[in-house]
């Protein structure tokens, strides 16, 4: 709103400017001219917010980068998740004062993890026309600005290579937030970190620790 | 200075309305399928807030110069009022508590809209619009109504009128606001809700986005409703606290609700269930804000608070009608999608333990409303009943009571299912400290002058009578015990998290000192400790208004030199002095021009210990001098308060007439406030994701937090700085009350049916819910 290029003034000043002379006025005149000042000061901004909202809808504004983010909002899976991942910091945390017992937690804990992870595949399902769109148009664009077409493609395959290797790691920690559920005993049948010897649940891939790989090291090892 | 003030607010008070309404066309646009527009929709909000802010500002300036053109400014002011109470009869009268509603409501509109930024996109549009029909609600009260604009018919007048000296006080000041931040918050919650279910976003993104808002409104409501009792303890100078006025009721009505919605939905939050009753908590909340803002205008229901009769109640019952179709018809149109996904697994759980505890305050909520409007509804079938405070202490006390047991006991369950092994372990602790608590009162209460048991009249004849009879007087002894209970359970908690933090920290080798654990344990888990912090101020409250079954209350007339005995204290009436004049007057006194102050000095002696004077008084307004005001004189203390009140002094004897009480455990509620506020602060305070953290939103998220405590610690101070003012003692609530025997009341009470009504409701409702749960259950297990 105020970012337009001509006038570039800080969205703070007006309101500071209209203080200031207010209580300067104040000083010399009495507290009638403060209080015609601070509304001199509003009507100035009424007009000003009416102006730019006539604007917008007119079409004339620009749309700023938060609200073309903002677009694209959050799906109902994605709170539904969030709401399961809760729901697992809550059992642990549970767990960890003594709550609940051992065999309930494990029931309770399969049942939300299951439930994550069909949530999580859903998301990644929705959003994977939306990530061909946008390594399409990475490569239309560097293609355009002169870049080689392998490099790009090399580029776009790395991205998705990092974004496939940062889902489960970002899972993992949201899960360890209330950071009291580090070192339980471990799960039936759970795996163990080569690397820090953290107990990990028996379906995971990678350590909630330290992120090393774990199918590998228990395929890997004698 | 300018000849055309009046029209130009009454001007802008039009454009407040078409704003509101231009906002509305566009966000509706906004929601329906063009959202570029949403910026414009969002302007248009803030444009709204704007105009609001810019009437309050001429208003302010008509008051400062004095323009008594307008009715308004006349009624409330006179030249002789200082500044700062020129700005206090912004609010002083209906017309202008009408625009200060207004520009409270537009606060909340301009941060809801600003911190909706780049959030919720698709509620945004109908939260805006909804938002938008309530500022223009206020709008048209005003332009039709209560226009604080309008002019005299009669032209400007030398002089105003001046606030009624009865007003000019600091509680003035500050309980109104307070109150309306609280009722007007709720509003917040209510766009939200109305637009989840016209967008058909039903899963928990509202309920998260919510729950805090709803927390806010709570805190204001809390402090709203704590700072009245202040204000009636040592303002109306009869001894209590609570008087159950209609109004009072009514402010109290949306907390009920409010505290039973930021339970339940921390149910929803996990699980797809309880989202009808959430959405209906919700506006029923929101309902009881405007209900509650009717009955103090409409004046149809007599009360101290009421403002003059006038046309304005019509519009409320009209706004009324359109919120309840509104809410009603689209939680029928959305009830299939609303329909519980999940069900409540094991009676033994916290979402068991959480329904009840709704039901509860549920039921408590229904009684004090329909034990409120009997009189109005006896009406109907031609019978004029009155509804005393007696009956609500009978009643509401059980009621309180199952509260505060569930409020105990939840903790102590955990989320889904909680096994038998958990439970007995969990309760151990909590209820030996309550065995040993109600052990230790019944052999030391009575030594001290608490005694457990506490001998009551039966009121009614009958089983029933009897029943109420034996729990009334053993209630001081049940609520003592039940506090300990409470207590030990959230020490239990914050021990169990503490020692479960050490143990993790210990296996890491990072060692943690228990006060650091303690920091980091309520750092993590904000809500649920901050919530246990709330819960120890409602402890504390509890402890407080049980002092009242403690209570010594005596009249007696004395001349100089008599003694007299009341508990503990040794009073000893050393004489009259008229101030300004007397030379025992202080300075501040002797400056007074704008009263006569006629003091009573007792001397205060408890246990042989010299402990000082008090100085009941009789205040005689210029302004008023018809009517003397009643000053209260205290000497406070954790374990209780010395009240004491002087009626009349005859001024050639000094004969006087006086009234002492000794109000036990009063101060406790007081302590209760704060604890709650910081609790509540806990809670509230901002969650910081990583996706912003940063050096900057931190010292963002501080500043605002330091600002919010900053001014609620400032608002509960507010008694300590009350500089003090009274209603005239022929008007005042005490006197009314105590008038009546208890023999009147009792002949002009419904009887039992209204009490039991409230039971039963609440009853119904366990059963009805526990039954549907068990059905559901049933139902799931089969599938």
């Amino acid at each position: 709103m105020t970012d337009s290029p001509r006038m570039r003034v800080p969205r703070w000043a007006p309101p500071l400017l209209t203080l200031t002379v207010a209580i300067v006025v104040g000083n010399l005149y009495g507290v009638q001219l403060v209080v015609l000042t601070l509304a001199a000061g509003a009507l100035l901004l009424v007009i000003w917010l009416l102006w730019n909202s006539v604007q917008a809808l007119a079409g004339e504004s620009e749309l700023t980068f938060e609200e073309a983010f903002s677009l694209g909002a959050r799906s109902a899976e994605e709170e539904q998740k969030r709401a399961v991942l809760r729901a697992l910091k809550d059992l642990e945390y549970e767990r960890s004062v003594g709550k609940i017992g051992e065999d309930d937690f494990h029931e309770y804990s399969a049942r939300y993890r299951a439930e994550a992870k069909r949530l999580m595949q859903t998301l990644d399902e929705n959003l994977a026309e939306g990530r061909q769109q946008v390594e399409r148009e990475l490569e239309r664009r560097l293609a355009r600005a002169g870049a080689k077409s392998a490099e790009a493609l090399e580029a776009s395959d790395e991205a998705e290579a990092n974004t496939a290797r940062l889902a489960p790691l970002e899972a993992g920690a949201e899960l360890e937030e209330p950071g009291i559920n580090a070192g339980h005993s471990p799960a039936p049948g759970g795996l163990q970190c080569s690397a820090c010897q953290a107990k990990n649940e028996p379906d995971a891939r990678f350590c909630k620790a330290c992120g090393t790989p774990l199918l590998a090291t228990v395929e890997g090892s004698p | 200075m300018w000849q055309s003030l009046p029209e130009l607010g009454t001007g802008i008070v039009y454009a407040i309305l078409i704003a509101a309404a231009y906002t509305f066309a566009v966000a509706l646009a906004a929601g329906r399928g063009r959202p570029r527009l949403l910026q414009a929709a969002r302007l248009g909000a803030y444009t709204t807030s704007a105009l609001v802010l810019f009437a309050v500002l001429l208003l302010t300036y008509a008051f400062v110069s004095h323009d008594f053109r307008i009715r308004y400014v006349a009624h409330y002011s006179d030249r002789r009022m200082s500044t700062a109470y020129l700005l206090t009869s912004l609010w002083g009268g209906q017309d202008g508590s009408l625009l200060w509603w207004s520009l409270l409501l537009s606060g909340y509109v301009t941060a809801c809209v600003a911190w909706l930024k780049g959030r919720y996109r698709e509620l945004q549009p109908y939260v805006i619009a909804t938002l938008m029909v309530i500022v223009g609600f206020f709008a048209m009260l005003m332009l039709f109504a209560a226009n604080p604009f309008e002019t005299s018919i009669a032209g400007a007048r030398p002089d105003g009128e001046g606030l009624n000296p009865l007003l000019q006080n600091y509680w003035m000041i500050i309980h109104p606001p307070c109150l309306y931040m609280g009722f007007v918050g709720c509003s917040v919650p209510f766009a939200f809700c109305v637009s989840a279910l016209v967008t058909r976003r039903l899963d928990n993104e509202w309920v998260v986005a919510v729950r805090k808002w709803m927390l806010f409104a709570f805190l204001f409501l809390s402090i709203g409703n704590i700072l009245g009792m202040m204000w009636a303890y040592e303002e109306l100078g009869w001894g209590g606290f609570w008087a159950w006025d209609p109004v009072e009721n009514a402010a109290c009505l949306p907390w009920f609700t409010a505290s039973a919605y930021v339970h339940s939905t921390m149910i929803q939050e996990r699980r797809p269930m309880l989202r009808v009753w959430n959405v209906f908590l919700i506006c029923l909340t929101f309902f009881l804000t405007i209900f509650g803002t009717f009955l103090t205008r409409a004046g149809i229901i007599t009360s101290v608070h009421a403002f003059a009769q006038s046309s304005i109640g019509t519009y409320f019952v009209y706004f009324m009608g359109v919120i309840l179709g509104t809410s009603l018809g689209l939680m029928v149109w959305r009830l299939p999608e609303l329909k519980s996904k999940g069900q409540i697994e094991a009676v033994a759980s916290r979402e068991a333990m959480f329904v009840a505890n709704n039901w509860a305050l549920l039921g408590g909520m229904t009684f004090i409303l329909v034990s409120t409007m009997y009189p109005k509804i006896s009406e109907l079938w031609g019978e004029s009943a009155t509804v005393g405070p007696p009956h609500f202490n009978r009643w509401m006390g059980p009621i309180g009571l199952i509260i505060f047991a569930l409020m105990g006991m939840a903790p102590l369950f955990g989320w889904r299912k909680t096994s038998e092994a958990s439970i007995k372990k969990a309760f151990r602790a909590p209820l030996i400290a309550m065995l040993a608590m109600a052990v230790l009162h019944a052999i030391f209460g009575g030594y001290f002058g608490y005694p457990p048991l506490v001998a009551r009249d039966a009121f009614y004849p009958g089983l029933v009578g009897t029943l109420i009879q034996k729990t009334g007087s053993a209630l001081p002894g049940i609520t003592i015990a039940l506090a300990a209970f409470n207590v030990a359970v959230i020490v239990q908690e914050f021990v169990r998290g503490v020692k479960a933090r050490r143990t993790v920290a210990d296996k890491r080798g990072e060692a943690e000192s228990i006060g650091l654990a303690l920091f980091r344990l309520i750092e993590k888990n904000r809500r649920r400790y901050g919530g246990y912090i709330v819960h120890l101020g409602i402890v504390s409250m509890f402890v407080g208004f049980t002092g009242t079954a403690w209570n010594i209350d005596r009249e007696t007339a004395m001349v100089p030199g008599d003694h007299y005995r009341i508990g503990e204290y040794d009073l000893t009436y050393e004489g009259s002095r008229r101030c300004p004049g007397n030379s025992k007057c202080s300075p501040e006194e002797q400056a007074d021009i704008e009263k006569m102050m006629i003091f009573a000095d007792l001397k205060v002696v408890r246990a042989g210990k010299a402990l000082g004077y008090v100085h009941p008084a009789k205040f005689i307004y210029q302004a008023q001098p018809d009517g003397p005001t009643t000053e209260v004189s205290m000497m406070r203390s954790l374990r209780e308060d010395l009240y004491t009140v002087v009626g009349q002094i005859d001024p050639q004897s000094k004969r006087a007439t006086f009234q002492f009480h000794v109000n036990p455990l009063v101060s406790w509620i007081w302590v209760g406030l704060l604890i709650l506020m910081t609790g509540t602060i806990t809670s509230l305070f901002p969650e910081l994701s990583f996706g912003e953290v940063g050096a900057w939103s931190y010292v963002r998220a501080g500043a605002g937090v330091a600002a919010g405590t900053a001014f609620a610690v400032w608002i509960a101070m507010a008694p300590s700085m009350a500089f003090a003012h009274e209603r005239p003692a022929n008007s005042h609530v005490g006197t009314q009350m105590t008038g009546l025997s208890e023999a009147t009341l009792q002949r002009r009470l419904p009887g039992t049916g209204l009490g039991l009504a409230g039971f039963a409701g609440l009853a119904l409702g366990s059963v009805v819910s526990v039954a549907r749960r068990r059905r559901d259950n049933a139902k799931s297990s089969r599938d």
